[in-house]
C-alpha cells in the first residue's frame, strides 16, 4: 500500500470502520469504496460565461457477502446514524436472497496494486496549484482561440475547461487497504453555422487528459471544431453500395468497443455473446492486434488493481487477429469454471502503421471516410451492427461530396477480416488507443 | 392551498438539517450579489433493485442519495454548486460558490422573500409508499417471472429478471419565496431471455416496463405483458432476417414509434438550443415544421406515466404543452431561462438528473395525436416498405436536424402486407424532411409503458413517449449486410 496523506486516511478509516461495523452485523466478507472529488466547469458563449459550476461529492459503496448472499450498496448519506441504519438494512436484505458462493472475494494473494502511484502519473501536481482566477482565463483563452476561427457564418460558439480531483479508497474484510488520487483536465468548442434551407451544422472538438500540459493548442481544437461543423455543409448521402471505409483514431471505439461486451464474461455466461465460442480463433485479420495495458503512464483507463481489486497488468487479448482471452472477472470465471484473467478492459491500445491517413486515403479509388456516428447499435449474439454515420466521398483520396443520412452496417464476425490498414497517427486522447483503420468492402446505405 | 405535501416534506429536510432558517440563509448568500432567479434543490433519494439469474434471486442493490444544488440565474448565465454534506457550512459554501456567477455585473443584492408553500400536481398513483414494501413482497414477483418465461417456450435457455423501485423525495426552495416539494415513485421491470432451437440458433429478446407509481402496477395482464413480450421477441428474432438498404417508405408502428418523435423534433423545440441559434427549428415559430396532419404534444400530466411530473425541478406547474398544431410550430419546451428570454410563461419543462445536474429544458411524455386512418389500411397503402415495430435507441444533430433510430424488430411490407420479420437496423432522416412527409396518422393512439430514459449534456431523465400508426414517405435504411 502507498503512504497515505492526512487528506486520505480519514477516507480509509471511514471504509475501515464500515467493515467493521457490517461484519459485526453478520457479514462475512465485505468490500468498501470511498470516493471523494471535486470538479469545476467554466462554459462561455458569445463573449461570457454561460455556466459556472463546481461540485463537492463524497459517496461510499460496498458488496457484502452474509451467509455465501451477496449484494451491493451505496450511500452519499454518511451521517455515522443513518450509516449504521442503512448497514442494518443492507445485511437485513442480503440476507433474504438465495445463495451465491461465486462471489466470495478473490485469494488475497491476488490483490493488490501494479503500478505504483508515481508510475501511473494520474495526479498532475499543477491541478493544486489552479486558482479560480487560472480556470477563468483558461476559458477566455479557449474562447478566444474559437473566435480566431469565427467567420460570417458562425451563428454560436461555445467553449468550455474543466477540471476535477478524485481521491478514492478501497478496505476490505480480507485485508486489502489502498488508495488512488487523480486529476483531470478537459477543454474543447463547439460551433454551430447557418446553411441553406435553414440548416445549422454543427461541429465540436473536447480533449482530456490527466496532465494540463498534455491538452493539444487551444487553435488546434478550434480549428477541429470548425473544419467538423463546415465539413456538414451541403451534406447529403449517396447510393447504397459497398465502400472501403476510413475510420480516424478517435472515433475507433464505435468499431472496436462492440468487440467489448461480447468478450465480457456476464455476456458469455448469461449465452449474450457472439464471441462465446471463438477463443483461439482468427476473428480478424493480422492488423487487430490489441494489448490490453492498465499501466500507461496517464492513460485515461489505467489503473493499479482491476474491478475485483486484483492486480492489474498488460495483456494480449487479441493476438494478430486470433482471440486469446475472454474478460473473465473473479465471479464469472468461477461460474464458468474457468481461470479468471481481468474483470474488464483498460487501455486498449493498436499498433500503429508507417503511413499517413491521406496517403492510405489515396489507394482507394472511392472510399468513405467518416467524420462521426449517428445512433445505431449492435447486437451481441449474433455480431450484427447498424450505424448512422456522416463524413466525406473520397475518390483517389480526394473529397468529392460531404455524406450525411448514411448508415454503415455489417457484422463483428466479419468486419475486422476486412481490416486492411492502419494509419500512422494513434490517438492518445483515450483509454482507446487506435490509429486511423481502413476497412475494405463494407455496405453503406444511403439512397 | 394546504400544501400538506410540501409542509411535509419540509419537515422531512428539516430533520437532516436543512431547515427553513437554513434555506433562507443559503438564500440570500446566493442572491448576495443579485439574481433573476436563484433555487436550492434539497434531493433525498432511495431505491432498491433486486436481480435474478441463474434460477435464483441472488442479487440485491440498494442506494441512498443525499445532497443540494444551488442555482444562481442572472440573464442566462448560470451559476451552479452542489454538495452531498447538508451541514450548514458546506450548504452556504454552495450557495457562495454559486452566487459569484452575478459579481461584478452592479446588480443589487436580491431580496429574499417570504416563505410560501405550495403543493404542485397529483399524478402518480401511489397509495402506498416504496419504502414500505418489504423485499420478501417483491421476491415471489421475480421468480414467477422467470418461471413464466421459461414454461412460455420450451427452447427458452436462459432467463434474467430484474426489478428496480424508488423514491425521490426533493424540496425547492426559490428566492422569490416559493417552497414545493414532490415525492417522485418509480418502478421498473425487466425480462430478458435467450433460446435456442434445435439447429443451435440463438437469439436473444427482452421486454421492459417502468411507471411513476406503486406495488399495484404489476397487475396481472402487465405481469403476463412483460413475460410474453420477452420470449416472443426473442422467438421473433429467431426467425428475423436482414433488412434491405436505402430509401424505403416507412411504417412506424403505435406506441414506441414515438422514439422518431423524440428525436427528429422533440429534442430541437427544446428551447435552449433555440435561444441559442443552434436548433434547425430557431426563428421557426408560428410556421409549419411538418404536414398538417401532424399535432405534436409534450405532457407532463399523465397519470402514472414514467415521464410524467407533479412539477418540475424549479418548482414550477407542470402542463400539456402542444408543441406543433396541425403541423405549424406553435411552442418550444421551456425552462425559467428561456421563458423569461422569449417573454412567455415557462411550460414546466425544467428538468435535472439530480442535485448534481443544473436545470435543462427536456421532454417529458411525447406523443402526436391520433388522426383518421385505419392502422391496417396504412400499411395496405404500402407497396414495398419497411414497418417499424419494436426500438432500442436513437439520436439527433440537434443543428442539422438529422436523427436516426435503431430497430430492434419490425416486417418487410410487400404489396400491402407484412411478411419477412427483419431486426438490428439503423434508420436515419432528417427532422424537418420526415415531419413534411408523414401523409397517413392512424386512429390508434398508444403511449408506450417502456423505461425509456433520455440523455443531453451528460444528464439523463426518465421520459414517456407515444404514437399512432403512421406512414413516412422515406428514410434511409441501414440494411443490406
Amino acid at each position: 500500500m502507498n503512504a497515505t496523506d492526512p487528506t486520505t486516511q480519514p477516507l480509509l478509516d471511514l471504509a475501515g470502520d464500515v467493515v467493521r461495523q457490517a461484519t459485526q452485523r453478520g457479514a462475512d466478507e465485505v468490500s468498501v469504496h470511498v470516493a471523494q472529488s471535486t470538479s469545476t466547469t467554466i462554459q462561455r458563449r458569445d463573449g461570457q460565461v454561460e455556466e459556472a459550476s463546481r461540485s463537492s461529492g463524497k459517496k461510499l459503496s460496498l458488496t457484502l457477502l452474509v451467509d455465501d448472499r451477496w449484494s451491493s450498496h451505496s450511500t452519499s448519506d454518511l451521517r455515522p446514524a443513518a450509516l449504521a441504519s442503512f448497514l442494518d438494512t443492507a445485511v437485513a436484505a442480503t440476507r433474504l436472497l438465495e445463495p451465491d458462493p461465486a462471489r466470495r472475494l478473490p485469494p488475497a494473494e491476488e490483490c493488490g496494486r501494479g503500478a505504483s502511484e508515481a508510475d501511473l502519473q494520474h495526479l498532475d501536481p499543477a491541478w493544486a496549484g489552479l486558482t479560480a482566477e487560472d480556470r477563468g482565463h483558461a476559458a477566455e483563452a479557449m474562447e478566444a482561440a474559437v473566435e480566431r476561427v469565427r467567420q460570417d457564418d458562425t451563428v454560436s460558439a461555445t467553449t468550455w475547461f474543466a477540471d476535477g480531483h478524485a481521491r478514492s479508497v478501497e478496505v476490505t474484510s480480507h485485508g486489502f487497504a489502498d488508495h488512488t488520487t487523480s486529476a483531470w483536465f478537459a477543454t474543447g468548442g463547439a460551433i454551430t453555422l447557418s446553411d441553406e434551407g435553414g440548416r445549422r451544422p454543427e461541429g465540436y472538438s473536447s480533449y482530456a487528459t490527466r496532465y494540463r500540459t498534455d491538452l493539444p493548442s487551444l487553435d488546434r481544437i478550434a480549428t477541429e471544431a470548425d473544419r467538423r461543423a463546415r465539413e456538414a455543409i451541403g451534406s447529403g448521402p449517396v447510393d447504397s453500395g459497398r465502400y472501403t471505409l476510413l475510420l480516424p483514431g478517435r472515433l475507433a471505439g464505435r468499431m472496436l468497443g462492440m468487440l467489448m461486451g461480447p468478450m465480457s464474461g456476464g455476456s458469455i455466461h448469461h449465452g449474450r455473446s457472439v464471441l462465446a465460442d471463438q477463443l483461439g480463433a482468427r476473428i480478424g485479420s493480422d492488423l487487430l492486434h490489441v494489448v490490453d495495458d492498465p499501466t500507461i503512464p496517464r492513460g485515461l483507463g489505467s489503473t493499479p488493481w482491476d474491478d475485483d481489486l486484483r492486480v492489474a497488468r498488460p495483456r494480449v487479448v487479441i493476438e494478430r487477429g486470433v482471440l486469446r482471452e475472454h474478460y473473465l472477472g473473479t465471479y464469472y470465471a468461477r461460474k464458468l469454471d474457468r481461470p479468471a484473467t481481468t474483470s474488464s478492459a483498460s487501455n486498449w491500445v493498436l499498433p500503429v502503421g508507417d503511413r499517413s491517413p491521406e496517403a492510405l486515403a489515396a489507394e482507394h479509388p472511392k472510399a468513405i471516410r467518416v467524420s462521426g456516428f449517428l445512433g445505431g447499435n449492435a447486437n451481441g449474439l449474433t455480431g450484427d451492427f447498424s450505424f448512422g454515420i456522416r463524413g466525406t466521398l473520397l475518390e483517389d483520396g480526394q473529397p468529392v461530396k460531404q455524406l450525411s443520412e448514411m448508415n454503415v452496417s455489417g457484422n463483428l464476425l466479419t468486419l475486422f477480416h476486412r481490416l486492411v490498414a492502419l494509419g500512422d497517427d494513434p490517438w492518445t486522447y483515450s483509454s482507446l488507443r487506435a490509429p486511423t483503420m481502413v476497412f475494405e468492402d463494407l455496405a453503406f446505405s444511403g439512397t | 392551498m394546504n400544501a400538506l405535501r410540501t409542509a411535509s416534506i419540509a419537515d422531512h429536510f428539516a430533520a437532516l438539517g436543512v431547515d427553513e432558517p437554513l434555506l433562507a440563509a443559503a438564500l440570500a448568500a446566493a442572491t448576495v450579489h443579485g439574481a433573476d432567479q436563484a433555487e436550492l434543490y434539497v434531493q433525498h433519494s432511495t431505491s432498491t433493485s433486486l436481480g435474478l439469474s441463474d434460477r435464483a434471486v441472488n442479487r440485491v442493490h440498494t442506494s441512498v442519495d443525499l445532497g443540494v444544488g444551488v442555482r444562481v440565474v442572472v440573464g442566462d448565465q448560470v451559476g451552479f454548486a452542489w454538495t452531498e454534506d447538508l451541514s450548514q457550512e458546506a450548504v452556504l459554501t454552495a450557495a457562495r460558490t454559486a452566487a459569484e456567477i452575478a459579481r461584478g455585473l452592479g446588480r443589487d443584492p436580491g431580496a429574499v422573500e417570504i416563505p410560501r408553500l405550495s403543493d404542485g400536481l397529483d399524478i402518480y398513483p401511489l397509495s402506498r409508499s416504496w419504502s414500505d414494501v418489504a423485499l420478501d413482497e417483491r421476491l415471489p414477483l421475480v421468480r414467477a417471472w422467470e418461471q413464466a418465461a421459461f414454461d412460455r417456450d420450451g427452447r427458452v435457455r436462459k432467463v434474467q429478471v430484474s426489478l428496480s423501485d424508488g423514491e425521490k423525495r426533493l424540496l425547492i426552495a426559490r428566492a422569490d419565496g416559493l417552497r414545493v416539494a414532490d415525492v417522485r415513485p418509480m418502478t421498473s421491470a425487466w425480462v430478458g431471455c435467450t433460446i435456442e432451437d434445435d439447429q443451435g440458433r440463438k437469439e436473444t429478446g427482452s421486454y421492459n416496463v417502468s411507471g411513476r407509481t406503486d406495488l399495484s402496477y404489476y397487475t396481472a395482464d402487465r405481469q403476463q405483458r412483460l413475460v410474453e413480450q420477452a420470449v416472443d421477441r426473442a422467438i421473433l428474432a429467431l426467425d428475423a432476417g436482414d433488412a434491405p438498404a436505402g430509401e424505403l417508405p416507412v411504417v412506424m408502428a403505435a406506441g414506441s414509434s414515438g422514439i422518431l418523435l423524440h428525436e427528429a423534433i422533440g429534442h430541437g423545440l427544446e428551447a435552449d438550443f433555440n435561444r441559442k441559434g443552434t436548433s434547425i427549428f430557431a426563428d421557426k415559430m408560428g410556421t409549419a415544421i411538418a404536414s398538417p396532419e401532424v399535432t405534436l404534444i409534450d405532457d407532463a400530466t399523465l397519470p402514472g406515466a414514467r415521464g410524467s411530473l407533479n412539477i418540475d425541478d424549479e418548482g414550477n406547474p407542470t402542463q400539456r404543452t402542444v408543441l406543433v398544431q396541425d403541423g405549424v410550430l406553435s411552442s418550444y419546451l421551456h425552462d425559467g431561462i428561456s421563458a423569461r428570454h422569449y417573454g412567455v410563461a415557462p411550460t414546466g419543462s425544467g428538468r435535472r438528473q439530480s442535485f448534481r445536474h443544473p436545470v435543462l429544458p427536456r421532454m417529458r411524455a411525447t406523443y402526436m395525436e391520433a388522426g383518421p386512418h385505419d392502422p391496417a389500411a396504412i400499411i395496405a397503402s404500402v407497396k414495398k416498405g419497411l414497418y417499424c415495430e419494436h426500438f432500442a435507441n436513437g439520436q439527433v444533430q440537434i443543428g442539422g436536424g438529422d436523427f436516426a433510430f435503431y430497430v430492434k424488430h419490425g416486417y418487410l411490407i410487400e404489396d400491402g402486407k407484412l411478411t419477412r420479420p427483419v431486426k438490428d437496423v439503423n434508420l436515419v432522416g432528417n427532422g424537418p424532411k420526415v415531419l413534411g412527409t408523414i401523409d397517413m396518422v392512424g386512429n390508434d393512439l398508444a403511449i408506450d409503458e417502456g423505461g425509456w430514459t433520455c440523455g443531453k449534456e451528460g444528464q439523463s431523465v426518465p421520459v414517456s413517449q407515444g404514437m399512432p400508426t403512421v406512414r413516412v414517405a422515406s428514410l434511409s435504411v441501414g440494411g443490406g449486410r
